[in-house]
């Protein structure tokens, strides 16, 4: 959770994936930590972030909530990431980490501006973009779908989604009757981010409880878990 | 050579029977059940922590989305999920009575024989220092404002429940009434042993692109900076018409905020939508208290209650 301004305008933090963490030895002060934020220009928070300078403290609450849960390694099993616009900047670091092996990473967004971390995946890489200005020309739920022959049918697979609650509700219909591990990293609004306010729940089939909190209970579920409205 | 030795600071304040070490308190539905803040601050430094509301039986709470950012201020309609009496006495409870401080329950109900049954069952668990009477959540159907927007049914609900509990009783105060200050008498005369005020304004917000309510609820409840100086009239208004001691609540960012409630006649003050922000408010705001006691030179928050001139 990232406080985008001083004063009360915006007054909540923001919710950010941290899309790398790494350190690098600085020459006169030593090791420092970095941490990756991956954002997009949409409203008032990220405007105001837009206007960060080098240097500048920020006041941030993190790492919070959980996490992916690896596929078991070493694996034969493929894995598949579909990533959706500003999805990947939960994705790529997985791509990152996971062996290169049987790894399909499917990036899509509504332009070629939208199409992030593709440099980083270690596995095939499928691109695909909306108005078609660059890779295959759709979303990428249509390219996965297309490329649905490379799956062996039987085999359980590991999936990683993220991206607009759009294509996460299409790949939900999609992946419905395969019975493979799919874990997607969900978007909300979120109030504090440490579980207080219960103000970004999402609808689930727990039935003891029925909204879990995307901040604390997730933001990884796996999707069978969700419900869809 | 001779030393001037200050008198120690007097944070304390009584809200009846109850004496606080500070007058700072978590307000309800902004603190979780303590837990989730142990992270960030010594949570015995408090004067009290209020968790998030509990019925008798577990509610789910109202579909998302549940919370909306607007100017200085956030709508949300979390529609008091919670576990139910008897899940929070077994999974939360256990906790919050270890810390070193006053746990008061925020209680609500459907019916007023929900409510009453709620207090006797409460009346009989250990660790917990007193009640805050929800007549004033905006986001449930039933239930909530519905009881506190009526000067009778006020009366004869914290009469009601005055009775079935030992407990000191604090009837927390809806904003969206005609006349607040009465309802405030009524809750006096039906037995409480103060007042907190206010919750949320009724409040919502429309997404001109998608021509849909923001709030899955429609309607939602407006809390942060935006609604402190209606929430300090109504504290002033309140705490000039009734005896007992009043608890100020409404959009309290900083110390500064607080001891504006403090003048205006508040005993303790409730810190709710700033918790989100920064978790350590709560704490911040003691310490500014305690600047402010020192640079005034008072030995005694208790003497700035209601000191407020006009």
């Amino acid at each position: 959770m990232l406080r985008t301004s001083d004063d009360n305008h915006p007054l909540l933090s923001r919710p950010f994936s941290i899309c790398k963490s790494y350190s690098t030895l600085h020459p006169r002060k030593g090791k420092r930590g970095h941490l990756l934020i991956l954002y997009k220009k949409v409203g008032k928070g990220t405007q105001k972030m837009s206007t960060f300078k080098e240097g500048q403290e920020v006041n941030l609450i993190g790492p919070l909530g959980n996490g992916f849960i690896l596929p078991p390694l070493p694996s034969s099993t493929p894995t598949i990431l579909i990533g959706g616009g500003m999805g990947m900047a939960s994705l790529s670091a997985l791509g990152e980490t996971l062996g290169s092996g049987k790894l399909y990473v499917f990036i899509g967004g509504k332009t070629k501006d939208d199409i992030l971390c593709e440099d980083d995946q270690k596995g095939k890489v499928f691109i695909t973009t909306e108005d078609g200005s660059r890779g295959k020309k759709g979303t990428v739920v249509d390219l996965f779908l297309s490329e649905n022959e490379r799956f062996d049918r039987g085999r359980p697979h590991h999936v990683y989604i993220c991206g607009p609650e759009g294509m996460v509700k299409s790949l939900s219909k999609v992946l419905k009757s395969k019975k493979w591990v799919v874990q997607v990293s969900l978007e909300a609004r979120m109030g504090c981010g440490f579980g207080a306010c219960w103000g970004c729940v999402v609808k689930t089939r727990d039935t003891e409880m029925v909204y879990r909190r995307v901040c604390k209970d997730g933001p990884v579920f796996h999707l069978s878990e969700i419900v869809w409205e | 050579m001779m030393m001037e030795i200050a008198p120690p600071l007097d944070l304390s304040v009584c809200i009846g029977k109850l004496e606080l070490k500070n007058p700072v308190i978590a307000a309800s539905g902004t603190f979780g059940y303590g837990q989730e803040f142990e992270n960030f601050i010594d949570l015995s430094q408090l004067g009290a922590i209020i968790p998030k509301g509990i019925s008798l039986s577990p509610m789910q709470g109202n579909p998302p989305p549940r919370i909306f950012e607007t100017n200085g201020g956030i709508l949300n309609s979390i529609g008091l999920q919670n576990p139910g009496f008897e899940r929070f006495v077994k999974d939360k409870l256990p906790y919050l009575r270890k810390i070193k401080t006053h746990i008061l329950i925020n209680i609500f109900g459907n019916t007023t024989q929900e409510y009453i049954e709620l207090a006797k069952r409460f009346d009989d668990v250990s660790g917990i220092s007193g009640l805050e009477l929800n007549i004033s959540c905006p986001n449930v159907k039933c239930g909530g404002a519905i009881f506190g927007s009526d000067l009778r049914v006020t009366y004869r609900l914290t009469k009601g429940i005055r009775k079935a509990t030992v407990l000191p009783l604090i009837v927390k105060l809806s904003p969206n009434v005609g006349d607040i200050v009465a309802i405030a008498r009524s809750a006096e005369e039906g037995g409480a042993d103060a007042v907190s005020l206010i919750n949320t304004f009724k409040a919502m917000a429309i997404n001109i692109h998608t021509r849909r309510p923001e709030l899955g609820n429609i309607i939602g409840g407006l809390s942060g900076p935006a609604i402190k100086p209606i929430a300090l009239r109504m504290v002033w208004g309140v705490s000039q018409a009734v005896k007992i001691p009043v608890i100020g609540i409404g959009g309290i960012m900083k110390a500064e905020d607080a001891i504006e409630f403090i003048l205006a006649g508040a005993s303790a003050i409730q810190i709710g939508t700033a918790n989100l922000i920064n978790p350590k408010t709560g704490i911040e705001v003691i310490s500014g208290i305690r600047q402010y006691l020192l640079q005034n030179r008072v030995n005694r928050v208790r003497e700035l209650i209601g000191l407020f001139k006009v």
